[in-house]
């Protein structure tokens, strides 16, 4: 601000007056959104009038229906995620940015926006692409979502109209609504936040009704919109895809970050970007911690809907997908946790909480060999025991690997403990007291867990979901005692020393850039197995897939198909950031200018 | 009194070396299990066991610079130290050469089997299966369909699932590979699925479908187009039904619901 009055003393115009539209590449930008959103919206309009169907199916330049709608989906998807995810946290960090004064988060904020309107466009042209391909190449299928569906298809356009307009003001008006209007900026960040999430959720009735059908008679007749919009598994998709995109949207801004940190050459920018790497990180475990239960519960409402969900995803054809599954998990857990372990290295004085992480290390590859275990295992004929192990089998059913992963979430949670109060002295007078009931809890919650899980294993399976249920609960509550416990224990507590930004080891970046494409493969995979479930139908038990890609590919096809996906992705989400870079003022004099300031 | 700290002597093995014994050992761990592991899951717990060494040693600077200059070597060491790294540089070439050899040798085993342990049925298959009334609630379960359902289990199923119901019958062993008969003890079976599953499975069979399993079809009557193949049985859908609850009665466990 103050370097902004200096240049209007001048006689010039402040940086912030600069920005908006003043470089060739935002006009190409915001040209490409507008391009973008007309596609969709006359896309999304030619939906909701539901075309007259000539054809079941029909093919496109000889190309495979299938394969082009699940590449272009899952491409719209991720994009989808990181733009529905990176508001999200860049609203909350601006938030404490404004309540705290501290520059550096409205910093953060801003460069977290930064990556936004070219990823944005990209999102709308690809969403406008599926839309293209749907209602071309199968017009049977779309005419009846669009008979059942009708009235959200129109109303889907006009909330995306606003999470544009919310979007592009969010960004581009940055600069102009500071001070006593920083107020109506975090007003236009809530709105957008909104939009977004409704997009989300008008997109995932489709979806999910196309799983878990309802509001329609045995013949598929829409009897009330209402019960088909609430399907079964909408809101526990709504509830993982919201937390998952919060995920993926944190680790892609800390691959971000960790790129930007490996090239510039300034401390300053290095310290700024470490920061904003460890940020990212951070949400990203916060965020994942309660993945695998939101998972469960989505999960959970396929099986209650129909038993042939239960048996296709864990015992049948896609249950060796759920194996992969585990091991990508347990890399993306491992991963984090060890840039969190990592991060220590930067904080002087945090020798004593260096000290746990050998146990912490060894508790998290137990627990995800465990939660790896095959039940059924790939043996040759001299190995083979018919199927299953006497030993090893018995890991690889419900009950130890609900213990694995609810201990290894207690693990990571008490790293998170220590980093807090790594290079800090507690200065409380009961803090003995204190940490002695905190660390107390913490291992009465994990006993509890391991009796809890131990218990379900040789009850029912009814019983065995309960006590899953409850393994969660206790969780839960032990994190929120433990954790309001802490915060009145670190009160007044003092820093031994400063955190020194941008010392962490460039083997930490390197982590950050491999997190983002696990997550990113993940996804596809993930993305692959909940419309794979559905097997042969379009909409399950109702309209049958009749098409010539009915059928499901094999593991290996799909694994390939995946990474083709994720490196398109990544392909177009750095032209994205490369873009992004190019937006707006360098970093350099944002920093350089909040360093004077706090010099001053 | 105590010994001084400092006088006190230490044993100190070179970190390259102490990840390998653990190595070395988690591996011989997990080979001494008997029935013996499955080579592809062994794979897997090793790269975890890997994973976790890494990490171990890239947590910390100074460990990380230990552990590479081990290899360098420096002035003055001892014949110890010089000796586990030669060792190392030696035996670490070879049992990697060792396990590419195992792995490109030409051998006469069919390839490792992807089993699914319950194959993936339609709801176009298993909708169209109606449970009766008798059956599918278990407090309306009479003593009698059970005790039939018992003298079919022994007379039909026992020889290869055993009279215990545990997967343990005197033909048993005969199919070991790619899985032997179902142990319905077991959480992972029956407890795990509905009574269409368990019935289509019953009268499906194995051998037929592709599903890799030595299971007959127990299908009536004589009349059905495959009843006439070597693995086809006569059961009819009631005494179908009566095995099965006689099953689940059995173990203790209750259909799952659909």
């Amino acid at each position: 601000m103050k370097r902004d009055r200096a240049l209007l003393a001048q006689g010039k115009k402040p940086e912030w007056d600069k920005r908006v539209g003043d470089k060739p590449r935002e006009k190409i930008c915001l040209a490409l959104s507008l391009v973008a959103l007309f596609l969709l919206l006359g896309a999304g309009t030619a939906g909701a009038q539901g075309p007259a169907p000539s054809a079941e199916y029909r093919v496109f330049l000889g190309m495979d229906s299938r394969l082009a709608v699940w590449i272009v989906s899952q491409l719209h998807l991720m994009f989808a995620a990181f733009v529905l995810a990176v508001p999200m946290f860049a609203l909350v960090i601006e938030l404490i940015g404004w309540r705290s004064k501290e520059r550096r988060f409205d910093l953060l904020a801003h460069e977290m926006a930064r990556l936004l309107p070219p990823a944005y466009s990209i999102t709308a042209i690809l969403g406008a692409t599926l839309a293209f391909l749907l209602f071309t190449l199968y017009p049977r299928f779309m005419g009846y979502l669009a008979d059942i569906f009708g009235p959200t298809m129109v109303i889907y356009p006009l909330f995306f109209l606003g999470e544009t307009f919310c979007l592009y003001f969010y960004y581009y008006s940055w600069h102009r609504l500071q001070g006593n209007l920083k107020w109506a900026h975090l007003l236009l960040g809530l709105a957008l936040n909104i939009f977004g999430t409704a997009v989300m959720f008008i997109a995932n009735t489709w979806a999910t009704f196309m799983m878990t059908p309802n509001g329609v008679d045995a013949a598929g007749n829409l009897i009330s919109l209402n019960n088909a919009i609430w399907n079964l598994a909408w809101m526990p998709l709504n509830i993982h895809r919201l937390i998952a995109n919060i995920t993926l949207g944190a680790l892609l801004a800390g691959a971000y970050a960790a790129y930007r940190f490996l090239t510039v050459e300034r401390a300053e920018e290095r310290a700024f970007y470490d920061w904003m790497g460890y940020t990212g990180n951070l949400i990203a475990l916060f965020t994942m911690l309660f993945l695998p239960f939101a998972g469960y519960y989505f999960g959970f409402e396929l099986f209650s809907f129909s038993a042939t969900y239960g048996v296709t995803l864990m015992g049948g054809v896609l249950s060796w997908l759920f194996i992969i599954q585990a091991i990508v998990v347990a890399v993306l857990f491992i991963g984090a946790a060890y840039y969190a372990w990592l991060g220590l290295l930067r904080i002087p004085g945090s020798e004593p909480q260096r000290r746990w992480t050998p146990a912490f290390n060894t508790i998290l590859i137990v627990g995800f060999m465990i939660w790896a275990t095959p039940h059924t295992m790939a043996a040759s004929i001299e190995e083979s025991t018919g199927g299953f192990h006497p030993v090893l089998g018995a890991l690889g059913v419900m009950a130890p690997k609900m213990i694995a992963v609810t201990l290894i979430l207690v693990v990571l949670y008490a790293s998170y403990l220590l980093y807090r109060r790594a290079g800090r002295v507690i200065t409380v007078s009961w803090k003995d007291v204190g940490n002695a009931i905190q660390w107390g809890v913490l291992a009465l919650t994990a006993l509890a867990i391991i009796a809890l899980g131990v218990y379900g294993y040789f009850a029912p399976s009814e019983v065995r979901i309960t006590t899953s249920i409850l393994q969660i609960v206790v969780l839960i509550a032990g994190i929120l005692f433990t954790f309001i416990l802490d915060v009145f224990l670190l009160r007044g507590s003092q820093a031994v020393g400063v955190v020194r930004w941008g010392t962490m080891p460039r083997r930490g970046q390197y982590v950050l850039i491999v997190l983002s494409y696990v997550i990113v493969w993940l996804m596809g995979l993930m993305g692959y197995a909940r419309s794979a479930a559905r097997l042969n139908w379009h909409v399950f038990g109702i309209l049958e897939d009749t098409s010539p890609g009915a059928g499901l590919p094999s593991l290996g096809e799909v694994a390939v198909i995946v990474t083709i996906i994720t490196l398109i992705f990544f392909l177009l989400l750095a032209i994205s950031f490369a873009i992004s870079a190019f937006m707006g003022r360098s970093l350099v004099s944002e920093v350089e200018s909040q360093t004077e300031e706090e010099h001053q | 009194m105590r010994a001084d700290p400092a006088r006190r002597p230490r044993f100190n093995l070179p970190s390259p070396v102490g990840a390998f014994l653990i190595l070395a050992g988690a591996f011989i761990l997990l080979k001494l299990i008997q029935p013996v592991i499955p080579g592809s899951v062994i794979l897997l717990y090793m790269a975890f066991v890997i994973a976790g060494i890494l990490i171990h040693i890239t947590l910390d600077d100074g460990r990380l610079k230990r552990f590479g200059d081990f290899f360098i070597g420096a002035e003055g060491e001892g014949a110890a130290t010089r000796a586990q790294r030669w060792g190392l540089l030696l035996v670490v070439p070879l049992a990697l050469g060792w396990w590419a050899y195992e792995a490109t040798r030409p051998s006469y085993a069919p390839p490792v089997e992807i089993f699914q342990r319950h194959p993936t049925a339609g709801e176009e298959i298993l909708g169209r299966i109606k449970v009766p009334e008798w059956v599918a609630t278990p407090a309306k379960w009479s003593p009698q369909a059970i005790a039939e359902g018992k003298a079919l289990y022994r007379g039909n199923c026992a020889v290869c699932h055993g009279d215990n119901l545990d997967g343990e019958g005197p033909a048993a062993e005969g199919f070991r590979y790619p899985i032997r008969p179902a142990n319905f003890r077991d959480s992972g079976t029956i407890a795990q699925l509905t009574l269409p599953y368990v019935y289509w499975r019953l009268t499906v069979g194995g051998i037929q479908n592709q599903f890799s399993s030595a299971m007959p079809a127990w299908v009536a009557p004589a009349d059905a187009a495959n009843a006439t193949t070597l693995h086809t049985y006569d059961l009819t859908p009631d005494e179908a039904w009566k095995v099965i609850i006689y099953l689940y009665k059995t173990t203790g466990f209750e259909p799952r619901k659909e």
